[in-house]
């Protein structure tokens, strides 16, 4: 048993005790009174005392009930509570994960186990109730502080700093499951930067301070108690530095679960369009295995919710390392191919259920994932121009639905016949269409403007042409120039082109001179401008202009770029979702796997909504009102833009948990799972009997019963 | 048991013996188990042969006897002479030793006055049966009362005789203060040794005395005196009616006893009264001393006509 408050007792003791005898003694003056022979009183007094066991006891029973009475109160105010492993005045950082991983359930769910993350929580409560609270008299004592931070990809401060339990509690019981994987670094940084900066003092010869400045990268303050609740399964757990005092880690980790569980789970899903039969869809699914034994599972292939194919994947046993028990998991994997030519929602199920060992699969929701597929599109494209051949043969070559050659007097006549609404982007080649009587250049679509300078308000203000030279830099992001290198083009003449405030248009590659590849967009109208003439430069004859034609067109025609694994519409849970939508849209809103409808979203003035982050798995249907996308889906009026997403996390997927982890500076090893001891307060107790006492005393007092 | 705020302090004699009193008691005579011999002829009967007219006994007649108590007929009948002898009749010493020490200045009603009233009805039976009557009042004072006497003694009236001294008896009784501790062993020896004759003695007091009362008692014994204690406590003695936590003082030597009154107290004490009047019946009883215990509020009347009379003190 341990004392909060053992001075503040000492002192009212040293007080009142005193104070309560000489009460009673004043209290009992007797009456005198004159009597014919205090003969027979003496000796009944006599006999009455020699006859009582206690008798000094007896006599002042009410000073010795009193005296009871005061020493339970002053016992209740050193407020006694049962002795705790941990010393007063810590600030401890309770990290909870509550990554995908952390929803593996180890053993059977019916037996009564709970998921990994309920275990956490109730180890962390624990650790809470161990916690020293602050003392309700004493103000120079420190109770302990504990924040809580949960984390999984991203990290969120669930409780700053208080040494309140019950508010400590209530937010480690607020933590919820993701199926997001899990990273550290971020639930670090932020406990970290709760700290204050080091300050160094520079000093002259006498030791005086001269100046003093503080450093953001060193902390200093007190050391941080850290509790890490996790399986140990994170990633980036190496970036964790964990502090020292007196040869004793500050870091201490909590092994959740168990390290003999098994998982087999999705780590690869995606899907590929055949490049020349754009119908011929691929699904590839990857799985992975931890158990010890050879495993076959059954993946299921759902298009639109309907089984369309089975499949087994034969799965070779892990590896276990001798002497380190750790798994490296095997693996297996399986393709689908189907004739698809329409956008679809792919969904591939592993069907571990059944299976008579509860930890076979303690994780459940890595046996499912989803792909968004979109249709097989493939762009109309009408090359305007006055007979290049460099850009025609380029063209040629790429796989289009249409593509035709049209002189500009074929084009200015399509423009008032509707024939141009046949095609999906325009190239213009050394070519620019007339104004019409709006002064309007090009109508909405999609244009590739070659050779011409595009007057503003949607082009350039051309500024005639420079030296010549080479291409300094271009945005390596893009989606038009992103898969080539523009190092090899050189100009005879650059373009000396300048862009007017406050237009749409944007830069992609510049010159010493200036933009020499630009974007533009209006509403209605995307155009990727090359301002210079072709046919001066060597640009021909390098491969990166027939990649950079294939991009555009990829970029212009289609809109989206058929490769899954560079689609925005596959995320991973933990990160947000973003999209660009048409700028007119509104009522967006995102409907939730669970079929819940998230809070508005508005949208920035270009179209670009950002939700999240994404919590769980599933597929994410955001939709909105107004102008429809290309690949959108319209129903009833609204607009529905489909996301997939999907944990696939060979590290979440690997369930059995880890006994030790190892951070930057040092290998932790899990505690053992001795019981803590918890601290529970006794003075309401001793409050409860002085109460008892008191009520005790009251009635001797009224029955006479004493001495 | 506590002092008496206004204790009755009789002045007259009417006070003292009231004329109902008189009228009740007028027949009554104070008896004695012993015949005891006295000074004058009084209406006693002594145990010498004596000339009352009551026939005692026969003896042969020696030389030089008075011949007119020959009996002659005995004479006749037998030829020797004989001598008649008489009961003569003596009067009786009725001693009363009365207790003025401060102790009894307590209770309601009154112990001292109770007794005071006692020792007049009891001297006024005496006086007018023509017993010797001596009232001796015990008590020590500071300094002499009674010339070539005792401190323990705290007056002493004696030789009264006839009914024409019941005023000077009264008038010393109303005299008497109660005030004082007692020596009650030393007054006690002091009677003893100054008394004369033979006779009754009648000892009121409450005998809670710290010293013990059995020294003054042994002393009383003997010398042909018929002693009787009449012990005299007041009610609130026998039952106490006070309550919460007391200074208890001792109205004779100032001694102090703090008590927290409570059943199991109140028990004891009575308990521990009941004990002591018991060893004084006891002890009495070993000595052929009459004891009887007496409260205050007892009528005069009840006591002397009925208590004392069972007793044989009166008759």
């Amino acid at each position: 048993m341990t004392w909060a408050t053992p001075t503040l007792a000492a002192l009212v003791a040293a007080i009142a005790i005193p104070a309560l005898v000489i009460l009673y003694f004043l209290k009992l003056r007797r009456i005198p009174r004159e009597v014919s022979s205090t003969l027979l009183w003496k000796k009944a007094i006599q006999d009455l005392q020699a006859n009582a066991p206690f008798q000094r006891l007896r006599k002042n029973l009410l000073l010795f009930l009193q005296l009871i009475v005061l020493a339970l109160i002053i016992l209740a105010l050193a407020q006694p509570r049962s002795a705790s492993t941990s010393s007063a005045g810590r600030k401890y950082i309770l990290m909870l994960d509550r990554s995908a991983s952390m929803a593996a359930v180890d053993g059977n769910e019916t037996l009564g186990k709970a998921s990994r993350l309920e275990e956490a929580k109730k180890q962390a409560v624990e650790l809470v109730e161990t916690m020293r609270t602050p003392s309700m008299f004493s103000q120079g004592e420190k109770a302990d502080e504990a924040m809580v931070i949960a984390f999984d990809a991203n990290a969120e401060i669930i409780a700053s700093f208080t040494s309140d339990p019950k508010e400590l509690i209530d937010a480690i019981n607020s933590i919820n499951q993701t199926d997001a994987p899990s990273s550290i670094a971020e639930a670090y940084r932020l406990a970290q930067a709760q700290r204050p900066n080091r300050i160094v003092n520079a000093t002259n010869e006498a030791g005086v301070i001269t100046e003093s400045h503080e450093l953001d990268e060193l902390k200093g303050g007190e050391p941080y108690f850290f509790h890490l609740f996790s399986d140990g399964r994170v990633s980036d757990i190496d970036e964790v530095r964990a502090d020292e005092i007196d040869t004793q880690t500050t870091f201490e980790y909590h092994a959740i679960g168990s390290q003999t569980s098994n998982n087999i789970g999705l780590v690869a899903l995606r899907s590929e369009r055949d490049y020349d039969a754009p119908s011929k869809l691929s699904i590839f699914v990857g799985v992975q295995s931890t158990d010890t034994i050879a495993r076959t599972v059954d993946a299921e292939l759902m298009i639109d919710g309907v089984i369309r194919s089975v499949r087994s994947i034969d799965l070779p046993p892990a590896i276990v390392d001798a002497t380190t028990s750790t798994k490296t998991p095997s693996s297996g994997g399986v393709i689908f191919e189907l004739n698809e030519p329409n956008g679809i929602i792919a969904g591939v199920k592993l069907a571990t259920t059944g299976d008579e060992n509860p930890e076979a699969d303690v994780l459940l929701s890595d046996n499912e994932g989803t792909l968004v597929v979109p249709p097989a599109k493939q762009a109309a494209v009408a090359l305007v121009s006055a007979g290049d051949l460099f850009v025609h043969s380029a063209i040629q070559g790429l796989p289009l639905s249409r593509f035709d050659t049209i002189t500009p007097s074929a084009y200015e006549a399509g423009r008032s016949n509707g024939d141009n609404d046949a095609y999906d982007l325009f190239i213009f080649d050394g070519y620019l269409p007339k104004p019409d009587e709006n002064g309007t250049i090009l109508d909405p679509g999609r244009y590739l403007v070659i050779g011409k300078v595009l007057p503003p308000p949607l082009g350039v203000v051309d500024n005639g042409v420079g030296p010549g030279g080479p291409i300094i830099d271009w945005r390596r992001t893009h989606p038009v120039l992103r898969d080539l290198t523009l190092d090899a083009l050189l100009m005879a003449e650059t373009p000396i082109v300048e862009i007017p405030k406050g237009s749409g248009v944007v830069s992609l590659a510049e010159t010493a001179s200036g933009p020499a590849i630009l974007e533009t967009s209006d509403t209605d109208i995307r155009a990727i401008l090359v301002p210079f003439a072709i046919t001066k430069t060597n640009w021909p004859f390098d491969v990166s202009f027939v990649v950079f034609l294939a991009s555009a067109v990829d970029y212009l025609g289609t809109g989206s770029i058929v490769d899954i694994d560079i689609d925005e519409r596959q995320i991973t849970p933990g990160r947000v979702l973003s999209d660009r939508i048409p700028p007119d849209a509104t009522g967006v809103r995102v409907l939730m796997p669970d079929g819940s409808r998230s809070e508005e979203i508005i949208p920035s003035a270009d179209g670009r909504i950002v939700f999240g982050p994404i919590t769980t798995d599933g597929i994410y249907r955001l939709r909105w009102r107004g102008t429809a996308g290309p690949t959108d889906i319209v129903e009833d009026g609204t607009n529905y833009r489909t996301f997939a997403a999907n944990l696939l996390d060979p590290a979440e997927s690997n369930v059995s948990t880890m006994k030790t982890i190892a951070l930057a500076n040092q290998l932790v090893t899990a505690e053992s799972l001795t019981e803590r001891k918890r601290i529970r307060d006794w003075w309401p107790w001793f409050l409860g009997a002085a109460l008892a006492i008191l009520m005790f005393e009251w009635y001797i007092y009224n029955k006479k019963m004493y001495l | 048991m506590l002092r008496s705020e206004n204790p009755t302090r009789p002045t007259t004699i009417e006070e003292l013996l009231s004329s109902s009193l008189i009228a009740k008691i007028s027949q009554l005579d104070v008896s004695s188990r012993k015949i005891f011999a006295g000074k004058l002829k009084g209406e006693r009967r002594s145990k010498k042969r004596g000339e009352s007219v009551e026939f005692a006994d026969h003896r042969p007649y020696t030389t030089g006897d008075d011949l007119r108590h020959i009996d002659w007929n005995i004479y006749a009948r037998l030829d020797r002479f004989f001598m008649k002898l008489f009961m003569e009749e003596e009067d009786l010493s009725l001693h009363i030793v009365i207790d003025a020490s401060a102790s009894s200045d307590c209770g309601e009603p009154n112990k001292f006055y109770y007794m005071q009233q006692v020792a007049m009805a009891m001297g006024y039976i005496g006086l007018i049966n023509l017993n010797r009557v001596e009232v001796t009042a015990v008590g020590l004072r500071d300094e002499l009362v009674v010339p070539g006497g005792e401190k323990s003694i705290a007056g002493n009236i004696r030789d009264l005789r006839g009914r024409r001294r019941t005023h000077d008896l009264a008038r010393f009784l109303c005299t008497l203060e109660p005030e004082g501790s007692t020596d009650f062993a030393q007054a006690c020896k002091r009677i003893a040794m100054t008394r004369r004759g033979k006779g009754v003695m009648i000892v009121l007091s409450d005998f809670l005395m710290k010293e013990g009362y059995e020294t003054g008692l042994r002393l009383l014994v003997g010398r042909g005196y018929d002693v009787f204690a009449i012990q005299t406590l007041s009610p609130q003695e026998v039952n106490p009616d006070i309550a919460g936590d007391l200074q208890l003082r001792d109205i004779e030597d100032g001694d102090m006893a703090e008590v927290t009154i409570s059943a199991p107290l109140l028990k004891k004490y009575k308990e521990n009264l009941s004990a002591y009047c018991q060893g004084l019946c006891d002890f009495c009883a070993r000595r052929e001393i009459t004891a009887l215990t007496i409260q205050t509020d007892t009528p005069i009347d009840t006591l002397l006509l009925d208590y004392l009379r069972k007793r044989g003190v009166l008759r």
